[in-house]
Parts: structure tokens; sequence; C-alpha cells
């Protein structure tokens, strides 16, 4: 079989879950801490996985084709119409990439899980596979089963290895995502059997002609079924409980992935799919995400729970990806994605720090915390590295997401001059509120004289090479991107503008991004070059 | 000489360089990386030794009249929009690179002095090193975008180095208050960035400028809206130079090491805000508006920092507010389109001020073999006195020091500080009395600052006044974002108490790596201000306005100048005479005077009460407001969700009773919906 025609996807897809399935039969000698047999095992898989995901795209995916590639079509269940149809464009391959790099290292990040790491690694592996699905798969169907089959895992890394209030939290997890996918399950079916073809292909429902008014409730529709993902306030309550409960590995695949999907969804669907709802929706987009940034900023200023406040962040700052969605700007829907990876960058890392901190200080209320700077220096440098990279410092890829969210924003042609003021300003709040929130923390955690009620039972020895590398492997990619954005910006470049054209094309009155004018200079310069531009000069 | 272009990109990344090395070998090679000390410092040094050499050849080379060099490429794009970086070299860029890599290198040779016994000593040079190269990024940047990201990456420099005591719970909220005040302006600069980007469709100064000169005669832009966003985008230098209101982080910021207050805090990045505004000059100048509000910040800041600066007792922050008021000179004089001036101010200012701050430096360090490390008494200045005995080098480059912000002939300062007033007096009297006005309190508290610190008796052993400045400074809060810990209240009471055993009884010079760099930085603020004299200004020839053509040199009228400085020099006078008076021989008791205006004693000593005012109104109303919408989100938000939970149990167990099975139910429910929607929107 030539490399072409290989189905990479579905290896990809399936190597992990298979891998898994094949964990029970492992001979292990005894269930001691010293034992890493099994964490090596599912380690390796990660690696060999990530390793083809590189590969396929390296050598099979081509970065300038806007539409769909690596497509796969089996009939599955013939019956009910079901399909396994994969395959991926620029919106997919990004974040595939993240995903891969991001459990793997969350397998590596569970180094120290000695309680049933048979069970552990196999969900870890079985996730793995279901959140590429997730972003791989091109039918309705099969994205609800994907969907659904990646939740499960979670629910029961959370209830088995959470903290205390673990049961309340997954129970409140599993309620709303599941709640919720049934929203897109209705309004999926409805999509699929409009009109006088039935099907569940994602470019066939795209290319369906659908009425405003049906349009406007499946928009709705999946709005509530990816706004509790992403999450969009008010439905974010599940976030901060799910995660203040979550042990390290699941927090990393929690805010490095889950969230994404919410996020990729919208695109794809919100916004690829439904392009007349859309436009009437994207205002309300653009409200949600500035009340998201605003209001996410300061509980997490109020927050006394490390991995609370972390997680409010996490809100936040999915705030800004609601915003590039509303924004019908190529500068706003590239800000999106950009956002999305930079913050499944930044967030594993704060919340893989999140944990390795309460592993030496066993609480994470900032109350009992204090001055420990002196004793985890490592851990120190790393946090404030971190800290500097979710506050959007420049040279770190959030600042190049949120400044490309906020350009797209301030120069979109689809909203009147008022409301782009407004909307830059208070969202511009979240650019003070952020480093707020972020440094009293590490102030808090780090800074000041040493806390001795802390110290004098808790060893704090500072970071281990292993952490150290973690952190280093999101770190890289934080600041490359940070530094030359265009290192990712080109991958989905060709997708997004794309899909920008299609959003653009739904609003009346909107020229077509070729030939639209960003700013107020363009936009007069035919009037003002046929005008004299200056006085003319009187001679003295 | 083209090839020296080419590679002007060296000039920040060879201290970026140093730093990723140092940086690297700390965090992976701790123990073996500290040990190395002073190799790491000789490495840092040669780099940036390197990028000063380069910077001297630039500026030589623009000066023989090389035309402006621009290289870019592209950095994003999304659709129709492409951003670009890269470096630009033009005379404003090589004078500033000139300025900074000069500083910067004498201050880590001053470093290796003051830092020897410090434990943070590698991690210092790094930071030293990041912050140059941050620095030198920000002055060679050609766009608005690029500056941005440099005016950042300076900011977070500037507050790693605040905080790097990080055990002192002064510095952890100095750090803070630091980042955060400029963010508030930074916020401003984006808005106004976006603003101007959105007008214009450009992050180009010069191109800006134009456009937007077009836009505005042609009516298409309001004038207002194009004042607020150049007033937006003020913000930041109202912030990164310390200008009222946001001017309070800079004396907090006093907290980190002296070293950095000389190079960050008083010669390089507060002057970042002035370098702004001068890029940003062909845009402000078409817009009366802002140049006049710019006119007025930098007066009200001048005369604020002023009158604070006559009271402070602390060496570094009188001197902090002293850069506040002389910061507020140089805007002075961009707000009144004296760009050629406020510039010249610039370059005098960062010698004389970087040299006060090492000079302070010096003092402090003598200081502490006397009191020991404690910040409170080793910086506070009613504890010295006669030093000039124990440390003549030190002392006599501070006079010189003294003298040149004094604006005495012909010491740099006079030069710049006499051009500006000139200028201002053209422009608006009103403005011109109150840079007047300063410049005589100027002049009184830095010879105040003189005397108290070297002339009149050693007071260093005296623990009646340890005592006194012991029971201030627990009683003094700091209302920094974190002054709610309920820890600190302790940690700052038993403070200090640590080591009081066997210290000298008097001070010493200090060792030859600190005075060397005060020597050195004596002779440009002694005579760097030749260079712009009115006879034969070679820096107005160098320096001038973009899109300004040189006039032919206009004769120079002697009576008009010796007026002018005249008065200036004559105000001086008065002030170091009234400080003689009061300091030196005690003629008049300063406690009485200060007995006899006792509100505004207090006023100018609690800084006019704007910490104060800040603390109450947004750092406690930010909290206020923060718990509320947690408050909100715990309870509303998140209870309606609770209490769903609970009603859907109840009816569930209801339900239970007379449905056979849940699962047909919901099917039954999907497919009833989804019929429903189906139907009636395939009719319609």
């Amino acid at each position: 079989m030539d490399a072409a025609n290989f189905p990479w996807l579905t290896t990809i897809i399936l190597f992990p879950i298979v891998a898994a399935l094949a964990i029970p039969l492992i001979p292990t000698k005894e269930e001691g801490k010293k034992n890493k047999t099994i964490h090596w095992y599912a380690l390796t898989i990660g690696l060999i996985d990530f390793a083809l995901i590189i590969y396929t795209f390296c050598t099979q995916y081509d970065i300038h084709e806007p539409g769909l590639q690596l497509v796969e079509q089996y009939a599955w269940a013939p019956q009910i119409g079901l399909n396994w149809s994969v395959g991926a464009d620029g919106l997919s391959m990004p974040l595939i990439l993240l995903t891969g790099f991001i459990t793997t290292l969350a397998m590596l990040a569970a180094w120290p899980v000695s309680m049933k790491p048979k069970l552990f690694y196999f969900l870890l592996l079985t996730m793995y596979g279901a959140q590429i699905a997730v972003f791989a798969v091109q039918d309705m169907l099969l994205f609800f089963l994907v969907w659904e089959l990646e939740l499960l895992p979670v629910y029961l890394l959370l209830s088995i290895w959470g903290g205390k209030k673990r049961f309340y939290a997954a129970t409140k997890f599993i309620l709303y995502t599941a709640g919720s996918s049934l929203f897109i399950l209705v309004a999926g079916l409805a999509m699929a059997f409009y009109g006088d073809v039935i099907t569940f292909d994602f470019r066939e429902l795209a290319a369906k002609d659908y009425t405003l008014n049906f349009q406007l409730l499946a928009y709705a529709g999946f709005l509530i079924a990816y706004g509790v993902k992403l999450p969009v306030i008010p439905f974010h309550t599940w976030l901060p409980d799910a995660h203040g409960e979550a042990t390290a590995p699941v927090h990393m695949l929690l805010a490095g992935i889950l969230l994404k999907m919410g996020g990729y969804a919208l695109l794809r669907m919100n916004c690829g799919m439904l392009p007349g709802a859309h436009a009437q929706f994207a205002p309300i987009l653009i409200i949600l995400g500035i009340v998201n940034i605003v209001y996410a900023a300061l509980t997490s200023f109020a927050q006394r729970n490390l991995k609370r406040k972390i997680a409010y962040s996490s809100i936040s700052h999915m705030g800004f990806v609601l915003i590039g969605l509303g924004s019908f700007t190529d500068l706003g829907t590239s800000g999106v994605m950009l956002q999305m990876v930079s913050h499944g960058l930044i967030g594993a890392s704060l919340f893989f720090l999140v944990g390795a901190t309460y592993d030496r200080t066993h609480t994470l209320m900032l109350d009992e915390m204090g001055g420990v700077g002196q004793r985890m220096r490592k851990m120190f440098a790393m946090w404030t590295a971190c800290a500097l990279a979710s506050l959007a410092l420049p040279g770190m890829s959030g600042f190049v997401a949120e400044l490309m969210v906020f350009v797209g924003f301030a120069t979109s042609d689809a909203y009147s001059l008022t409301f782009r003021i407004v909307g830059v300003c208070l969202a511009g709040i979240g650019v003070v509120l952020t480093p707020i929130y972020l440094l009293s923390m590490l102030r808090e955690i780090f800074y000041g004289p040493e806390n001795e009620e802390l110290t004098s039972h808790e060893a704090l020895i500072d970071a281990e090479p292993r952490e150290l590398y973690i952190v280093t492997c999101l770190l890289v990619p934080i600041i490359s991107i940070g530094l030359y954005p265009k290192v990712l910006t080109q991958v989905y470049e060709s997708t997004t503008s794309q899909l920008t054209a299609s959003m653009r094309h739904a609003v009346p009155g909107l020229t077509q991004t070729k030939v639209a004018k960003a700013s107020l200079y363009d936009e007069l310069q035919p009037v003002l070059s046929q005008a004299p531009l200056k006085a003319p000069q009187l001679g003295s | 000489m083209e090839i020296l272009y080419d590679y002007a990109w060296l000039i920040p990344v060879l201290p970026l360089f140093g730093a990723m090395l140092v940086g690297i070998g700390l965090l992976s090679f701790n123990d073996a990386t500290n040990k190395l000390r002073q190799v790491n410092a000789i490495v840092i040094l040669t780099l940036m030794g390197a990028a000063a050499t380069l910077s001297f050849a630039l500026l030589w080379s623009q000066i023989q009249g090389h035309e402006t060099y621009l290289r870019t490429f592209e950095w994003a794009a999304a659709g129709d929009f492409h951003l670009y970086m890269g470096y630009t070299v033009d005379h404003l860029t090589t004078l500033m690179l000139a300025v900074v890599t000069s500083v910067a290198m004498l201050v880590m040779i001053y470093t290796d002095g003051y830092m020897s016994h410090d434990k943070g000593y590698v991690r210092f040079y790094a930071y030293l090193s990041l912050f140059s190269a941050s620095m030198l990024g920000l002055v060679l940047s050609p766009n608005l975008v690029q500056i941005y990201v440099f005016w950042e990456l300076v900011g977070m420099c500037s507050y790693l180095l605040i905080g790097f005591w990080y055990d002192r719970k002064g510095a952890a909220d100095a750090c803070q208050k630091a980042f955060v005040t400029n963010r508030v302006g930074d916020f401003g600069l984006l808005l106004g960035m976006l603003g101007l980007y959105w007008a214009t469709g450009t992050f180009e100064f010069a191109l800006m400028g134009e456009r937007l000169e077009t836009l505005i005669s042609s009516g298409a832009l309001s004038a207002g809206l194009a004042t607020t966003f150049a007033i937006l985008v003020f913000m930041g230098p109202m912030a990164k130079s310390a200008q009222f209101p946001l001017h309070v982080w800079l004396p907090d910021a006093m907290e980190g090491p002296t070293p950095i207050s000389a190079l960050i805090h008083a010669a390089t990045m507060v002057a970042a805000g002035v370098f702004l505004v001068a890029r940003m000059f062909p845009v402000f100048e078409q817009l009366p508006a802002v140049m006049n509000f710019i006119a007025w910040v930098g007066a009200i800041t001048a005369f604020i920092g002023a009158t604070i600066a006559l009271t402070q007792n602390d060496i570094k922050k009188g001197l902090a507010y002293s850069t506040m008021s002389q910061l507020g000179y140089m805007v002075l004089a961009m707000g009144v389109g004296a760009y050629t001036a406020g510039l010249f101010h610039l370059m005098t200012h960062a010698y004389f001020k970087a040299m006060l701050f090492l000079g302070s430096g010096s003092v402090i360090h003598g200081m502490e073999e006397v009191v020991g490390h404690d910040a409170v008494l080793a910086q506070d200045m009613r504890l010295m006195g006669n030093l000039r005995k124990y440390m003549p080098a030190t002392s006599l480059t501070f006079l010189v020091g003294t003298l040149a912000i004094s604006g005495i002939p012909p010491f740099a300062g006079f030069w710049s500080k006499d051009e500006i007033l000139g200028a201002t007096f053209q422009a608006n009297p009103v403005l011109w009395l109150i840079g007047y006005a300063t410049a005589g309190m100027t002049a009184f508290y830095m010879f105040r600052m003189y005397f108290m610190t070297f002339e009149g008796d050693f007071r260093g052993t005296d623990t009646t006044i340890k005592g006194q400045l012991k029971a201030e400074a627990a009683g003094v809060f700091a209302f920094g974002p974190g002054a709610m810990q309920k820890q600190e209240l302790a940690a700052t009471a038993d403070h200090g108490g640590h080591d009081d055993h066997h210290h000298a009884s008097e001070p010493h010079e200090s060792p030859i790596t600190m005075t060397l760099p005060l020597m050195l930085l004596a002779i440009p603020a002694a005579l760097i201000g030749l260079i712009g004299t009115p006879f034969a200004n070679k820096f107005e020839a160098f320096i001038f306005p973009p899109n300004e053509v040189i006039e032919a040199a206009h004769e120079v009228d002697l009576m008009e100048f010796l007026v002018n400085g005249g008065s200036s020099v004559g105000i001086g006078l008065i002030g170091i005479t009234l400080a003689s008076l009061m300091y030196r021989t005690k003629t008049i008791d300063p406690a009485a005077i200060a007995k006899r205006f006792e509100p505004l004693y207090w006023f100018s000593r609690n800084k006019w009460y704007l910490d104060d005012i800040n603390n109450l109104l947004f750092v406690q109303g930010s909290r206020r407001l923060a718990r509320q919408v947690l408050e909100v989100d715990s309870k509303v938000v998140d209870g309606v969700v609770n209490l769903t939970g609970f009603v859907t149990l109840v009816t569930g167990e209801g339900l239970k009773y007379f449905e056979n099975g849940r699962a047909q139910f919901y099917a039954l429910i999907v497919f009833g919906a989804v019929l429903g929607l189906v139907v009636v929107f395939g009719v319609t």
C-alpha cells in the first residue's frame, strides 16, 4: 500500500485505543510504587502516535490546500447512515498536533500516579484516540459518538483519582456536558434530515441551503452545546469544580484540549455550516466574549484556591476566541486558532505547575502559602515564565493571539464604530486585570519572607528534571510562536481565510475579503487620491 | 559601512544571547554556574561591550551623514493584513543606542562591586543582560507594534529586577505595583494603537502622521477622535516615564537593587516614554490639543515630583522623585514642541542621574557596614552625614551630579534644562513659571540631599535616631496591592533585629569597581552639555524633528541667552543657598519651617496622599468588586445549576414510578424534537 492511500488518520486514532485494550494483558510483578512498566508502555505508545502525527503532517499534509485532506470514508453501519469518515484541514490539523503533544506530555506528567496505574493509563490512552477523533471526524453522527466517547474517560478519571469533592465535580461535569451534547444530537439530526437528502457528512451539510429560522435554531442549539465546553458564561460552573478536583495530567488535558473542542466545533459548525445564523449571532458572541474576559478575570482575582484561580483564568482567555469568531476578519479568525493552540500550551503548563506545587505544599489555599520561592527556585522560575506567558507578554504566543483578535475586531467592517470602540475598551480591561490576578498569585505563593508554618512540616524540594523537562517542552513552542507567529499561522491560514470569506459572504453589505479595506485611510484612498492632498504651498 | 548596518541586529541579540546562556546555566547547572560567579559577569560584559562598540560605530556613521537604514521581514499575516518587524537605524536610534549601551556597561561593572556578596549575583547579571537586550530592541524598532512588544519586555525585566530580593515584602509589592501600573498605561497604548491603525492602516510612524494629516484635513476623521487616539497612545509613556497620575510605581521601584535603579529607573527604561513621544512626533504634532495635554502633564509631573522630593529622607526615594520631576521636564519639552531640547535633556539626565543613583548605591554600601543590611536604616539620610570624609570619590562625583541637575553652568544639566525653559517660555509663560519654580526646588532638594549625606557630623551610630526610624517604619504601611495579608505585619516587626552585632563604626569608600564607573560617568555629566550650547549646537544639527528641514544656524541672541540662563542660574543659586543655610550651617532650622507649614509638610511627605487615594479607590475597589463577582458566581450562577440538579433529582425520583425505561423516554424526546423541527421548517 503506498503512502498516499494509507489510512493515516484512522491509524492515529485507533492505535492508542487498541494499545489501551492491550493494557490488561501486560504482566505486572507486584503493585508497588517502583513499578513503572505501565508508565513506560503508555509513554511509548504516546510517543509513537505523536511521531505518526508529525510524520503525517510533514509528508502527507499540504498546508497550502484549504480543503479537506487525508480523507477516508468507509461505511460503518449503512442501515442508519453511519460512516467512518475522517479528514483534516487547517482547523483540524493544528489541534491534532496539539492533542498529540499535550497528551504525550500528560503521560509523562502522570509519572507519580501509583493508584490503579493500569486503569489510569487505559483511560488516558483511550482519551488520546477519542480526542484526535473529535478533531478529525467529518460525519455528524460519528462526531456525536466520539464526543461522548471522550467524556467517559474524563468522568472516570475525575471520579476515581480526583480530590475530596470528586464525585460532585464528576457528576456535575458529566451532567453538564452530556446534557449539552443532546443539543448537538438534536441540531445535528435536524440538519441531517433537512431537505431532500438525508446525509451526515459535514461537507454536504454545509452545502445545504437552510432557511434562516432553521439556521438560527440549530445555531442556538450548537452554541449551548459548545458553549458549555468552551465554556461560555453562564454555562461555565462545571469547569472550576472539575478543574478543582482533577489531578495534574487530567488537568492538562481538560485545559489543554477539551476546552478547544468547543472552539473548534464553533468554528466548524456554527461558522462553517450556518453562516447565515452566524451573521445574526456574531454580536452576541462578541458580547459574551467580553463578559467572559472581564467576569472570569474578576472571579479569578477573588479566588483563594489556586486551581480554581487558574481555572477561571482559562475561562477568561477563552473570551478572546468568542470575540475572534464574531469579528468577520481574516485576522480575527486566525487569532481564534492561534489563541486556542496558545492557550492549550499555556493552560497545560500552568495546570501542570499547579499539580507539581500541590505535591510539595499539600495545600491549594493561597492564604496558607507564601515565601516558598526560597526553597523552590526552579519552580519559581517556571511559574514566572508561564504566568507571564498567560498574561500575554510579547514574545510569547498569547500576546500574538490577543493582538490578532484585537486588531481583527477593531478593524472589522461588520460593526459600527461605536460598538467596536466600546467593545475593544471593555475587552481591554482584561489586559489590565490579567496581570493583577496572575502576579498577585505569584506574589502570594513565592514572594515574601518564608512561611514557617508551611516549611516546618512540608519538604519543599525543588523541581526535578522531569518537571523541568515538561515545562520546557511546553515553553519552546510558546516562545517560538511568540517570536515568529507564522510558524503556526501558515499551517491553517488557507483554511481560515476561506472560512472567513464564507462568513463574510453571509453578511449583507460586506465586501469580499480580497477587496475589503481594513482601514479608514484605505477606504478613502480612491476619493482622496483625486482630491489634492495638501493645500498648494504659497510662495514666500 | 553597509556591513555595519547589515549586522546591526546583533546589538540586542548579543546581550540576549548572554542572558540566555547564563539563564540556561542557572536552570540546568545551578550550583556550577553560581560558583563561576565572575566568569558569567565577564561573558555578559564582553557581549555588552561588543554591542556597545557596534552602537558607537553606528553613531559615528550616522554623524558622518549616512542615510536612515531600514530592514524588515514579514512577521504575521492574515488576509490583506501584513505586519512587519525589523530594525531601523537613524539619528535618534543611534543616540539612544549610545546612551543605553554606555550606561549599561558602566552599571554592569559597578554591579560586580555592589552585588559581590549577594547570593543572586549571577542571576542579577542575567536579568541585567536581558533588560539591555529588550531596551536596545526597543530603540531599534521601526514601528509601533514592535515598540509595544519591547515596551512590555522592558516592563517585564523591570518587574523581575524590582522583585529581585523576593523575600522582602516591600519588593514583592513594589514589583507587582510597577507591572500593573504600567499595564494600565499599556492598555491605553494598545487601544490608541488599534485606533490609529483603524484610521491609517499602518503602524509606521512617519506614514501614520502623513495619513492622519490627510484624513483630518479632508474631514474623514474628526480631530476629536484623532486626539482621543493620540492621548490613549500617550498613556503608555505616562506610565513608563512616571508621569502624573501614573507615576506611583517609580518611587516604590526603589526596592530593587541600586544598580537597576540607576540603569532602568533613571537612565534608560523610564526615558523610553520620552523616546516613544519622539517617535510619535509626526502624529502628535498635528494635534494641538494633544501637544497641550502632553505639555501640561509634563509640567505638573515636574512640579509634583519636586515638591515631594523636598521632604524625603530616604536617599533613593528622593532621587526617584527627582527622576520623576526631570522626566516631567522632558515630556514638557516634547509638549511645547521642543523636540531637540527634550531629547538633549534625556541624554544629559541619563548620565548625571545614573551617576547620582550609583553614588547613592555607594553611600548605601558604605552605610551598610555601619548599620547593617537594613534598607530602612542604610538608606535614610538622617543617619548619614560627613561621608565626604570617608568616601571622597563618591562625594566628589555626587557633587558633580548635584551641580549638573541643579543647572549650574557649565555642567550638563544647565544647557539642556535652559533650552527647555527657553522654549517653554515662548510657548506658554504659565508652563514656564511652573518649570522655573521646579528648577529652584530641584536645586534646593538636591543640595539638601548632598549636605545631609556628605556634610555635617556622622550620625550613623546614633541609636536614638535608629530607634525612631524603626518605629516609623513599623508604623507606616506599604499601600501596595498586597497590603492585606496578616502574617506580613509580624514579618515587618521582627525584621532587622537579626544582625545588630559588630558593625564598623565608620563607613568606608567603595571598591574600585564601584568608584570607577562613578568617575567615568562624571565626565559626561560635567561636559556633555557642551555639545548643545546655543552658540554651536551640534546636538541640534544631529537630532531634529522628523519631516523638518534644519534651518540655517540662526544667530544667537546673546542678550536673550543671558537673561534666560541668568534667571535659571539665579533661582538655582537661591535654592542652593537656602539648602546650605538649612542643612549645612544650620542657620535656619528645617524643623521649625516644617512646623510652621505643617499641613503642607505632611502633604509633601505623604506624597500628596496619592498612594492612599489609589489604594482606597482602585486596589480596595477592585478587590471588593472581584469578591462580589465571585459571590454572584458561586451563589447565583452556580446556585441555579445546583437547584436545577436538585429539582431534576426529585422529579426523576417521581418519574421513576411511572416510566418503565429511561432510555426509551429520552430517545422519544429526542426523536420528537427532531421531528418537530424538521416538520416546522421543512414545510415553511
